[in-house]
């Protein structure tokens, strides 16, 4: 089953194992930043674009982040909880109620616990604090899915 | 009221009473033929002046005496006729002011006061028409030839002869609409009054719908030739003639009763009310349940209730209409009551001045009670606004420094990844940038710990804390600092304000100069920050708000000037000890 959200530049991809999926190892990651940080996302998307992810767009609050995921259709939203319109877990929610739901990682500079229950409620996939991002731990929470 | 002064009224009455007697009874100059002297009008006239004394007497303060006793002597000198030219032309004249006195005396009752502008222009066109219109008529009335009835007087002009009816048709005009407008704002006043108003006016209203009615039936009466009827009902008229004094006398005299009322106040007091107590008991004196009572707070300019509340005393007009009188106590300021217009001033004075002790006991507590709750409200916004503070500070610290860590700790791993690779130009362009974030970083802390407490003042005190904050201003700022160290919670509460109004006047004002002047003398740092803006400053705002608490906590003064031109002045004094 082909998934378009899985990014443009594994269509082409077939062998003995049929067409490429979701999450596929042979698949690179497509990914949407979301924060309202611009330095952040300036350094964000240098260190994953280093790890061989393919940062597909950037958006700086909810709104924009929503016509981003539409236009872009990324395979993976890298979301900032605190953003300055809506905050991130709304934004997530209404990413889950897509036909095709992208992942959503949320992110923050501040403590997970400090998000209490709503981190374990919410739609997103995991969380993973700004300091310790990397492609690699991108990469295996999408894949623990 | 002098007792001399009263005595020599009543002596005067009771002169001009005989004489006007001896002259209607044997003067007999030009009586109209076939007329009998009748000696009820000076009798009933007499009744006027002795109420009028009796009015002044027992309410000196009231106008309605001097009044009922001037239209006693007025109508008494218009009963009497002369030979001589002199005295003669001297009645006609007095005369023609007895109607504007009736009005008068209809429109002031029972206050004594005209209080509405209507009142006051039917009171000045009565006198004003009398003044015009009584000379106007001697003027046209005629030579001697021309008719003989009339008296002799001195501004008869020849060849005028004819006019006198004209002026006299319009003066019989005007009194019956003055009359008419009298008798209709007094309905009206009683329809609408409560109270001690009321009840004064009530006789009031019944006598003046009797003496109308007894007016037309006598003019309805002659008109259809039953003359001796219309003599009968007039005899009526004259009974009402003298019965209007009385009423108007017990009118005022009634509020005389309420005195007993100040004595029962002074016995209440005496058992130390507090502020509502208080407040009844003058509403019982008064005998006005809607007293409302506002202590004065001689430091902050402004009335409050007992319990501390603001207060804006305001005479009301319309159907619930209240007066306001201010009770001092040795020339200071205490309270203001506010009552029911009718009730005397007399009186109002005298419940307020034995409720005096009692309103300076209540005035002190009141005080006590507004300070208090101003206190408990700014203790409030004080807490609010350190916590507001915070907020800011985290968010600060949270959007700026340490979101550019956070990026320098991404390029930092990303360039630990490049030199693995062994792709040192590209490791060295990320260091690059990550030293930009870290410089930018240190800023933004130091700026921002600058903002919670400058190390300059501190250190160095307010003088060179603020030459730091004028240099870094945008606008010119000229300094006159004449202060050396001060205690710390001073320097940062001025310290506070000068950034604070010079925040407001990079943000707001639109200046082009600006100046900080800190002066310290008799204990006290006064510091001005005034600008040469746009003024119209938010002297509400949360902001001045705030810098007002901070000062008053301190146990300071702020002040804000800001007129639509001419800049801002934002003021405190401060008590340094």
């Amino acid at each position: 089953m082909w998934e378009a959200n899985c990014g443009a530049d594994v269509r082409d991809v077939t062998d003995e194992f049929g067409p490429p999926r979701c999450h596929d190892p042979r698949v690179t990651l497509t990914v949407l930043i979301v924060d309202d940080h611009a330095g952040f996302r300036h350094f964000a998307r240098g260190l994953l674009e280093a790890t061989g992810l393919s940062v597909v767009g950037e958006a700086e609050d909810g709104r924009s982040a929503l016509d981003a995921v539409a236009a872009l259709r990324p395979g993976v939203v890298l979301l900032d909880v605190m953003l300055p319109d809506f905050d991130g877990f709304a934004v997530a929610d209404r990413l889950a109620e897509l036909p095709q739901p992208p992942t959503v990682v949320l992110t923050s500079s501040r403590d997970p616990r400090d998000f209490g229950e709503r981190l374990a409620r919410s739609t997103a996939r995991g969380f993973i604090r700004k300091d310790d991002l990397s492609g690699a731990a991108l990469e295996r929470l999408v894949a623990a899915g | 009221m002098r007792p001399a002064l009263l005595i020599g009224l009543a002596i005067a009455g009771v002169t001009v009473t005989v004489v006007a007697a001896v002259n209607v009874q044997f003067g007999l100059a030009f009586l109209p033929t076939g007329t009998e002297p009748d000696l009820g009008p000076v009798f009933a006239d007499a009744v006027w002046i002795a109420c009028g004394l009796l009015a002044i007497w027992r309410r000196p303060h009231n106008a309605v005496g001097p009044l009922v006793l001037t239209l006693g002597f007025v109508d008494m000198i218009s009963l009497t006729s002369w030979d001589e030219a002199l005295p003669s032309t001297v009645v006609a004249l007095v005369s023609a002011f007895v109607i504007p006195l009736v009005v008068h005396l209809f429109v002031a009752f029972p206050s004594g006061r005209l209080t509405t502008r209507p009142q006051r222009a039917l009171v000045a066109f009565g006198y004003g028409a009398a003044a015009v219109l009584g000379p106007l008529g001697l003027i046209t009335s005629g030579s001697a030839t021309d008719c003989p009835a009339c008296p002799p007087n001195l501004l008869r002009i020849e060849g005028a002869q004819g006019a006198a009816d004209a002026v006299s048709l319009v003066g019989s005009v005007l009194i019956v609409v003055v009359l008419a407008a009298a008798i209709a704002m007094t309905v009206a006043r009683w329809r609408r009054a409560t109270g001690a108003t009321r009840r004064a006016l009530g006789p009031v209203v019944v006598l003046a719908g009797i003496g109308t009615a007894t007016l037309v039936a006598v003019v309805v009466l002659e008109q259809v030739g039953l003359v001796d009827l219309s003599r009968w009902v007039a005899n009526i008229g004259g009974i009402i003639y003298v019965a209007i004094p009385i009423v108007f006398a017990v009118g005022l005299l009634r509020t005389r009763l309420h005195r007993g009322a100040v004595a029962d106040l002074v016995l209440e007091l005496d058992a130390h009310p507090g502020a509502p107590e208080l407040r009844d008991a003058v509403a019982r004196a008064l005998g006005d349940p809607s007293v409302e009572l506002g202590f004065w707070l001689p430091d902050e300019h402004r009335y409050v209730t007992g319990d501390g509340q603001p207060f804006e005393p305001a005479p009301r007009a319309g159907p619930s209409a209240s007066a306001l009188t201010t009770i001092e106590r040795n020339g200071e300021r205490l309270a203001v009551l506010v009552h029911d217009p009718g009730i005397d001033g007399g009186l109002v004075q005298a419940v307020g001045a034995a409720a005096s002790m009692a309103i300076a006991n209540a005035r002190l507590q009141a005080a006590l009670v507004a300070q208090l709750a101003e206190v408990r409200a700014s203790r409030t916004r004080i807490v609010q606004a350190g916590d507001q503070e915070r907020r800011r500070i985290e968010r600060d610290l949270h959007d700026g420094a340490q979101q550019r860590l956070l990026g320098v700790r991404l390029a930092l791993r990303l360039a630990q990844s490049r030199l693995e690779d062994g792709n040192v130009q590209t490791a060295s362009d990320v260091l690059g940038e990550a030293d930009a974030a870290v410089v930018d970083a240190i800023e933004e802390l130091r700026a921002l710990a600058r903002g919670i407490h400058p190390p300059i003042l501190t250190e160095e005190g307010l003088g060179p804390a603020l030459s730091a904050l004028a240099g870094r201003a945008p606008v010119p700022i000229d300094l006159s600092i004449d202060a050396g160290r001060l205690p710390p919670a001073v320097e940062a509460t001025c310290y506070f304000v000068a950034a604070e109004a010079t925040a407001n006047i990079v943000k707001h004002a639109t200046a082009t100069r600006a100046r900080i002047d800190v002066d310290v003398a008799d204990g006290v740092v006064t510091l001005v920050v005034a600008d040469d803006g746009i003024g119209g400053a938010d002297i509400e705002g949360a902001g001045l708000r705030g810098l007002r608490d901070r000062v008053e906590a301190v146990a300071g003064r702020f002040q804000v000037d800001s007129p639509a031109v001419g800049g801002t002045r934002v003021s405190a004094w401060i008590p340094c000890g």
